[in-house]
């Protein structure tokens, strides 16, 4: 280890050091062109912080025992995935009047009766009245932690004011902290870079720090995180590797799984997600829930817990179950605890991911089953592969008689029609081989009377039903490739850009040499020069530094003042 | 009759912190109406409403004939099958039809372009983006300073629809559950203007500190941010400045409302899809907003009864409202799609029964829905082929006696823009000129302005 870490610093190998965490040499691709330069710190995004983010942020910051009772504004899908699309959005007045409300009811609870010792780290010197003192004593704990870096000296001010208007000490402090809940820096990711001492763009310590915070954990930096960018040992290769290891190892890891999953894999369509109560009874809110829960928790057993080759995923039987769902499989649920592990037999024709209730009812209409979304779906998440919306004027008076038969038939058409079948001819054979599962996720090996064909050529190669698919979705050397963007852009929250194609491509091939783990693709990603790239936004430019800043620079405090 | 003051709070112009200007308006009573419940008493006129109404996979037109294009045209059009739903309203509503969405060279972005079209004046360069802010937002801008909300967002299928943008970007968020739209408008921060032991709430004022520190801080966030950051944060203190002026209004006593009765609250929610459902929902949300529209809490909305490529379907039926619009042969008898036309119908019976809610409430001699203007307008013409020509679009309501309504427009592919800009001005909104490149007009419908 000691070598290794010589060697780390000997050649800058920051290879080297992810060896450490993976076991695996990983060869980084370099940035293509040097940093742009600036002359002080700027912000160079903000993005909205997700709903499980914050539930996440307010838990370890307060404790487990707060409530948040809120309604989120929706998310918005853009390149496959929320994180890119949600870039653009902002907070309306509707989603405003939720964090609003919800900041309230965190600050009563917090500051309550009974919280309160445990929850202040200072006594007033008198409840009656304002104390400025352990109010920013408070403010400054809590709000670092909430806004991800130290609050400047304006931040606090401008809460202490808030806080002597309260009728009592406690009061006002309910107050200052409810203004914490609501501001812009607490409900956006506010990225911010810096000059190194070259002069060359960097992220901020605490940028860097929340980067891998929220793609590893799927919350804030915890305590010793914002220690490390205090530091300044997030701004070597070495410091940032240490934190990024101390992160994988965590059991914390799967919770950052499990949201990068949920993104990629769109669960939020189980928002509004209806099926027709007279041809699928057994579909319910229980239901779509549950099917949620059995995805998520096979992505994090087979992938975390059990650190299995992520490819795998599509062709085990192994999954998890609970009553309402093994009531869907008509399969047996003898176990005492609410959820069980549970193995298809063979013959179920089932295989990972792709037969899991999730996908099949997700991507369905609600009486029917669509080979088309199914297909379209696969690509789109798996491939990264999207598909065009149809033309506009296409010609339908031949894509007729529907009504019997298998939907089979009926796609035929599209895949033979000029027009259509650019597209028809990718997504419908992978959908129709796995048309012995109906909109609810339900075996049938019958439609109108007629057994339904599931055979299908997928990349010149004859397959049969969902195991063909799941079997030629493990093969594909794409779907790993997939995975690897997929984490970049929703670490990053950016999408395609074609400079970054040969790190993909060397990325890629660390996670195969790796074997495919996707815990050590999580660090392998963190610890990249790409991860950390500077892409600083049209229109930012550096506030020009005024005198008594640059003093502050140069004081103890000094990676304060270059926070703000 | 004992003079009324009126000028106290007729406008009350209350300058927050940060500058900006707030008039409050004042709810109604009958006795400050005029005879015709036209005007209040004191001249000033009615407040209009301003509604938007949208519902997918438009109207049946084959080249067989169509459904739904009235034949007469001018007052006393007659009614086709798929407008069956507005039979008893006929007169409170003018139709259009042969107005087209003007691609420019742009790509038609299915069930995207016609409505994208409509609701912004110009072909868009992207599906789920506009290229200018929506209508909805420029008549709220106007006139819906006043209220405790700007507009109100609804949307009936259980999914977060909306097609009301600022940015082009960013839509609004809209309430999907009835329960929860009772919720916002008639729970927490309701103010009751019959409530005899009003007083203000002195916490109000510390909620308005709270929020004072977030604007504070406003210069130094946005010093260094680029363009596209800057608008989110604007977008953010926007709705800052809305919940200043929630709780601003709160301070202030409500004039007494003898029309403005708290609402039955909805049952729980039902979940679901299917036609049935969608308009049920409709119909409860319309319940609720003919209140909100009384009580002043809004005088802007937008509603969504289902999306551009519907989802919705017959209960027990496997095939979705998409599917069959597509996939039906032409009945080659009848010369149009059977269960199509069946399913177009139904939609349209939602609007049918939103109408009718809107105008059982009654303000003076006249209806919520007279006292309102609400376009309804789909995204396809002939959807079975993603038809950019002869988009439905529906005035409804009088607009406060602004609106000749009953009537029949019809021209042979005049833009779209014509029909949102004639709503704009219904709406009283001060606007001469909406859309862009080949949608770009200052012709309003005149034959339906008063």
């Amino acid at each position: 280890m000691t070598k290794l870490v010589q060697g780390v610093r000997k050649y800058g190998l920051l290879a080297a050091a992810a060896c450490a965490a993976s076991g695996a040499m990983i060869t980084h691709a370099r940035l293509p062109a040097a940093s742009p330069t600036l002359e002080g710190p700027v912000k160079v995004a903000a993005r909205r912080v997700t709903e499980s983010q914050y539930r996440n942020i307010i838990a370890d910051t307060f404790g487990d025992w707060v409530q948040v009772n809120a309604r989120f504004e929706p998310e918005r899908r853009q390149d496959g995935l929320l994180a890119i699309g949600s870039t653009q959005l902002s907070i309306t007045p509707v989603g405003f009047e939720q964090y609003y409300g919800a900041a309230r009811s965190i600050s009563d609870q917090v500051l309550s009766e009974g919280r309160r010792a445990t929850t202040v780290p200072c006594t007033p010197r008198d409840a009656e009245q304002a104390d400025d003192a352990c109010a920013a004593t408070f403010l400054r704990s809590y709000g670092e932690r909430l806004f991800r870096r130290p609050l400047t000296e304006a931040q606090i001010d401008a809460r202490l004011a808030t806080a002597r208007k309260g009728e009592d000490f406690y009061d006002g402090l309910e107050l200052a902290l409810t203004s914490l809940l609501i501001a812009p820096e607490f409900l956006f990711r506010i990225e911010v870079a810096e000059p190194d001492p070259s002069g060359a763009a960097r992220l901020d310590g605490f940028t860097k720090a929340s980067r891998i915070a929220f793609l590893m954990w799927d919350t804030g930096p915890d305590a010793e995180l914002l220690a490390a960018a205090k530091s300044g040992a997030l701004d070597t290769p070495e410091g940032l590797q240490r934190q990024v290891a101390r992160l994988q190892a965590s059991p914390r890891l799967a919770d950052g799984v499990r949201a990068f999953f949920t993104d990629m894999l769109q669960l939020d369509a189980f928002e509004g997600l209806t099926k027709d109560a007279s041809i699928y009874p057994k579909f319910s809110q229980t239901v779509a829930d549950s099917a949620r829960e059995e995805t998520l928790r096979t992505v994090v057993d087979q992938l975390v817990t059990r650190n299995r080759d992520y490819r795998d995923l599509f062709v085990t039987r192994e999954t998890w179950l609970n009553r309402s769902l093994a009531a869907v499989y008509k399969v047996p649920f003898v176990s005492q605890e609410e959820w069980a592990p549970y193995t298809f037999p063979e013959e179920s024709g089932r295989s990972g991911l792709l037969t899991q209730v999730t996908f099949l009812s997700l991507f369905s209409h609600p009486g029917s089953s669509s080979p088309t979304k199914r297909g379209v779906k696969l690509y789109e998440i798996f491939f990264a592969q999207p598909t065009p919306d149809p033309p506009a004027d296409v010609d339908f008076s031949k894509v007729q008689a529907s009504s019997e038969g298998t939907v089979r038939m009926r796609l035929i058409e599209h895949m033979t029609n000029e027009g259509c079948a650019a597209c028809h001819s990718v997504s419908d054979p992978v959908g129709l081989a796995l048309e012995h599962f109906d909109s609810l996720g339900q075996v049938r090996m019958l439609e109108d009377g007629k057994p339904i064909d599931v055979s299908a050529v997928l990349n010149g190669k004859q397959v049969s039903g969902a195991q063909g698919v799941g079997q030629f979705m493990r093969d594909n050397p794409r779907v790993p490739a997939t995975l690897v963007r997929n984490i970049y852009y929703y670490g990053v929250g950016r999408g395609f850009d074609e400079r970054d194609e040969t790190f993909f491509e060397q990325e890629a091939q660390a996670f195969a040499a790796a074997g495919y783990k996707v815990p050590a693709l999580f660090g392998q990603i963190a610890t990249s020069p790409y991860f950390m790239k500077v892409v600083i936004p049209s229109g930012a430019k550096p506030v020009p530094a005024r005198p008594e800043q640059v003093a502050t620079r140069h004081s103890a405090d000094s990676r304060r003042g270059a926070a703000r | 009759m004992k003079t009324l003051r009126f000028d106290r709070r007729s406008i009350m112009r209350g300058v927050l912190r940060g500058g900006a200007a707030v008039a409050l308006g004042i709810p109604t009573l009958d006795m400050f109406l005029d005879g015709n419940g036209a005007a209040l008493a004191n001249g000033r006129p009615m407040p209009v409403r301003f509604g938007t109404y949208f519902w997918g996979l438009g109207l049946t037109d084959t080249p067989q004939g169509t459904r739904w294009v009235p034949t007469k045209t001018g007052h006393g059009y007659e009614i086709t099958p798929e407008l069956e739903s507005i039979r008893a309203l006929k007169d409170k509503v003018s139709v259009f039809s042969g107005f087209r969405a003007i691609g420019d060279g742009k790509p038609n972005l299915v069930h995207w372009s016609g409505l994208a079209a409509i609701a912004s004046g110009s072909a868009p360069g992207a599906t789920n983006t506009m290229d200018s802010p929506s209508f909805d937002t420029i008549v709220a801008d106007a006139i819906g300073q006043s209220t405790r909300f700007r507009s109100l967002d609804m949307s009936a299928s259980g999914k977060p629809l909306s097609n009301s943008t600022y940015t082009g970007k960013a839509f609004a968020t809209p309430e999907v559950s009835p329960l929860a739209l009772y919720e916002r408008l008639f729970g927490d921060g309701f103010q009751d203007p019959n409530n005899p032991d009003w007083k203000p709430d002195s916490r109000v004022m510390l909620r308005q500190s709270v929020l004072s520190a977030v604007k504070d801080q406003r210069d130094a966030l946005a010093a260094d941010v680029g363009k596209a950051d800057r608008i989110k944060l604007d977008q953010y203190y926007t709705s800052v400045r809305e919940m200043e002026k929630q709780l601003a209004l709160q301070l202030e006593k409500p004039e007494y409302n003898a029309a403005c009765l708290i609402p039955e609250k909805p049952e729980a929610d039902k979940r679901g899809a299917s036609i049935e459902v969608v308009n049920e929902n409709s119909k409860t949300m319309a319940r609720l907003l003919a209140m909100a529209l009384v009580c002043n809490q809004t005088r802007v909305f937008n509603f969504v009864h289902t999306a551009g490529a519907s989802e919705t379907y017959l209960a027990g039926d496997s095939k979705i409202y998409h599917q069959y619009s597509h996939d039906e042969p032409t009945d080659a008898k009848l010369g149009y799609q059977i269960n199509t036309s069946r399913l177009a119908g139904a939609v349209m019976q939602g609007f049918g029964d939103f109408l009718t809610e809107l105008d059982a409430v009654e303000e003076g001699d006249r209806t919520v829905l007279d006292n309102s203007i609400i376009m309804a307008y789909s995204d396809t013409g002939y959807a079975k082929i993603h038809s950019l020509e002869n988009i439905p679009m529906l005035l409804a309501g009088g607009a406060g006696g602004r609106h000749k309504a009953g009537q029949h427009i019809h021209t042979t592919g005049e833009p779209v823009t014509r029909v949102s800009l004639t709503a704009m001005q219904l709406a009283g909104a001060p606007v001469g000129e909406f859309g862009m490149g080949a949608m770009k007009t200052s012709s309003a419908v005149t034959e339906v302005l008063a």
